[in-house]
């Protein structure tokens, strides 16, 4: 205790006396490692978020209904819909029909059956524009022309991967059509009937599954489909904020209406790859941090080094006078540990008041995520204890080897 | 009573063929209360030979025993601890740690012998009150002349009232006046019954000692050592014992 007590006096000494120059550099080399380490990281992590994000707002909500197994509709779904509205905690939903038609673009052009038809088969899915609307980003993500208009008939949306233009840098891996823009129609079959469409816009999003979807209002889809029973095939639920999606699935699923349909949060519903490359992105993450950290603790190590070598006769005279080598290394400790709570404190406030803020009004558009910083606090505290116990090493190592030397030697700076 | 007794010593440096002797088989004591002057040329061994008696370092060969103990058989920790309670030293150039405000410097090893702060404060004080530095108590050493950095590590070895004090030439680096308030100073200190050993080449200094010795290539030179101010009771000891003083 002793030992701790003067060591920490001592290095709080140096730290005071220190040269300026030397401290700012010490604290700014900490605080770049804290940013690599958080940073990379939390992009990396921020990319596979930044999809699920989108997916979540732009389609599967915070609680999603489907049907049972072996069922191909929900049950029921005018009571479990009249249930929904009685909860609170649910901002809004959005009842979908989904089936099977093709979609036939410039078929006025088409002058002989043996001209190629420009011709998709798609999974179209009816809504309901106003309650989509208060669900999901639908609305805001039409690229080209607008949104359906509530009062309208006729209009169809069109995901972006079902036009060629936006789908043939995926090579053949989408079927799409042609030469096909907003104002245009389209014939959709279903069976034997088909019907004339005008595309009111595309669907212009990252997420696949929203971009490979076919919209038209849900009437016109149970007229096509003969669907008149409104059993949906899907109910994506919108909570208001501060609401768990767990709490909340559990709630219903606890009430009647787990007999309807499988009641799954959005977390659930994610695919376990995405789960995996997330995870990925993590250790990947973690590996160039490690990286980050091991740099950071040599530059350390060589700054004390040096700071404890140019103090070497110092060192053996607090010895000579009968200063234990653990009370000088404490105070080298000290000094490591105050760098590296300094160094990690601007970290942390530059990442909360400065990147998280900034990366969420400007996120990095990459392909398919526009991605924000993603930092947990948990993981923000794990990143700053790894680097105050590499700083402490790093600082401890130079002045135990200085503080081991020969006292006279060091006294006299003999080698 | 003896305070330092010193068998044999021998300290060489190098290997092989390039061996350096630097003392050559010293026998010493030093006597409670003793002041004792080292002197001799440039690399005669005088403060090769107190960095032994001193425990800082320990000879190739020989025993040294401090208040009775062979300083051979202390563990590094031991060591430093011993020096702690028991040695204070006053180097050439002071010693100082410049991070340290002058009362800081001299607390620091009252704080290690586990005083509280305001005690060793206080002790501090009163130290730096006896060297007439009271009034610079918060003044880091690089604020303070030479003289006034010495009178600082006077201080510093004089405020946990140690056996022996060894200064190694601690007038050297300065000039004539204050060299002279340092010696004063030792004087003071010897004459309230401290044991001191002084490396020193400055002969106008000697006359406050109690005893010369001096060395020529590692070993003492009897014909050059003198009595200046015998202790009682050791008066006839010193010139009739040859090297063993």
């Amino acid at each position: 205790m002793r030992d701790l007590r003067i060591g920490l006096f001592l290095g709080l000494r140096q730290i005071q006396q220190a040269s300026l120059w030397t401290t700012l550099l010490i604290i700014t080399v900490i605080l770049f490692t804290f940013l690599n380490l958080v940073a990379l990281s939390g992009i990396l992590i921020g990319i596979v978020d930044g999809a699920l994000d989108q997916v979540r707002s732009e389609a599967l909500g915070d609680i999603n209904i489907l049907p049972l197994e072996n069922e191909t509709r929900i049950k029921e779904t005018e009571r479990l819909i009249d249930e929904l509205k009685t909860y609170p905690e649910i901002a809004s939903f959005s009842p979908r029909y989904t089936g099977l038609a093709t979609i036939e673009a410039n078929y006025k052009e088409r002058h002989s059956l043996s001209d190629e038809p420009n011709i998709i088969a798609v999974n179209i899915t009816g809504i309901d524009p106003i309650a989509e609307k208060e669900t999901t980003e639908l609305e805001n993500i039409v690229g080209e022309g607008s949104y359906f208009d509530s009062t309208e008939n006729g209009y169809i949306l069109i995901g972006k991967y079902n036009i060629d233009r936006y789908a043939k840098q995926f090579g053949d891996v989408f079927n799409s059509l042609d030469n096909v823009y907003p104002g245009d129609t389209v014939r959709v079959t279903v069976g034997q009937e088909s019907r004339e469409f005008i595309i009111k816009g595309i669907i212009d999003s990252k997420a696949d599954l929203v971009s490979v979807g076919v919209y038209i209002p849900e009437r016109e889809f149970r007229r096509m489909f003969n669907r008149a029973d409104y059993n949906a095939n899907q109910i994506a639920i919108r909570l208001k904020p501060g609401y768990d999606e767990k709490v909340i699935r559990d709630k219903i699923r606890d009430s009647s209406l787990a007999s309807l349909g499988k009641i799954n949060s959005f977390t659930e519903d994610i695919p376990k790859f995405i789960i995996d490359v997330r995870k990925t992105f993590d250790i990947l993450g973690f590996f160039t941090g490690a990286i980050g950290l091991i740099v950071a603790s040599i530059t350390i190590f060589i700054v004390i080094f040096i700071n404890a070598l140019s103090r070497r006769r110092q060192i053996g005279i607090l010895k000579a006078i009968g200063i234990t080598r653990r009370t000088i290394e404490f105070a080298y400790i000290t000094q490591a540990i105050f760098y590296a709570i300094i160094g990690s404190g601007i970290g942390i406030l530059i990442t909360y008041y400065i990147l998280l803020p900034y990366f969420q009004q400007n996120p990095i558009d990459f392909p398919f995520s526009k991605a924000s910083l993603s930092i947990s606090l948990n993981g923000m505290f794990l990143r700053s204890i790894a680097l105050v116990t590499v700083t402490v090493i790093a600082g401890f190592v130079p002045a135990w080897m200085i503080t081991k030397q020969n006292t006279l030697d060091s006294i006299l700076g003999r080698k | 009573m003896k305070s330092i007794t010193g068998i044999n010593i021998t300290k060489s440096y190098g290997k092989d063929e390039l061996v350096t002797e630097v003392l050559r088989g010293i026998n010493i004591e030093v006597h409670d209360g003793e002041f004792l002057a080292i002197m001799g040329k440039s690399g005669a061994g005088k403060s090769t030979l107190l960095y032994q008696l001193s425990a800082l370092d320990k000879p190739t060969s020989g025993e040294i025993y401090i208040e009775g103990k062979n300083i051979a058989d202390f563990s590094e920790t031991e060591l430093v601890n011993f020096r702690l309670f028991t040695l204070g030293y006053i180097f050439q150039d002071y010693a100082l740690i410049p991070d340290l405000s002058a009362e800081e410097n001299v607390l620091l090893p009252l704080l290690m012998r586990g005083l509280d702060w305001q005690t060793a404060k206080t002790k501090a004080q009163t130290a730096l009150t006896s060297v007439g530095l009271i009034n610079r108590d918060t003044n880091l050493p690089s604020q303070l002349s030479g003289g006034e950095q010495q009178r600082v590590a006077i201080a510093r070895a004089v405020a946990g009232k140690p056996k022996i004090i060894f200064a190694d030439e601690p007038t050297a680096n300065l000039d004539s006046i204050s060299g002279h308030d340092i010696i004063e100073l030792l004087h003071d200190l010897h004459n309230k019954g401290q044991t001191i050993v002084m490396v020193t080449h400055e002969s106008e200094y000697v006359e406050y000692c109690n005893r010369i010795i001096y060395l020529e290539d590692g070993l003492i030179v009897p014909e050059k050592c003198r009595l200046i101010n015998p202790l009682p009771n050791y008066a006839n000891t010193y010139l009739t014992t040859g090297s063993t003083l």
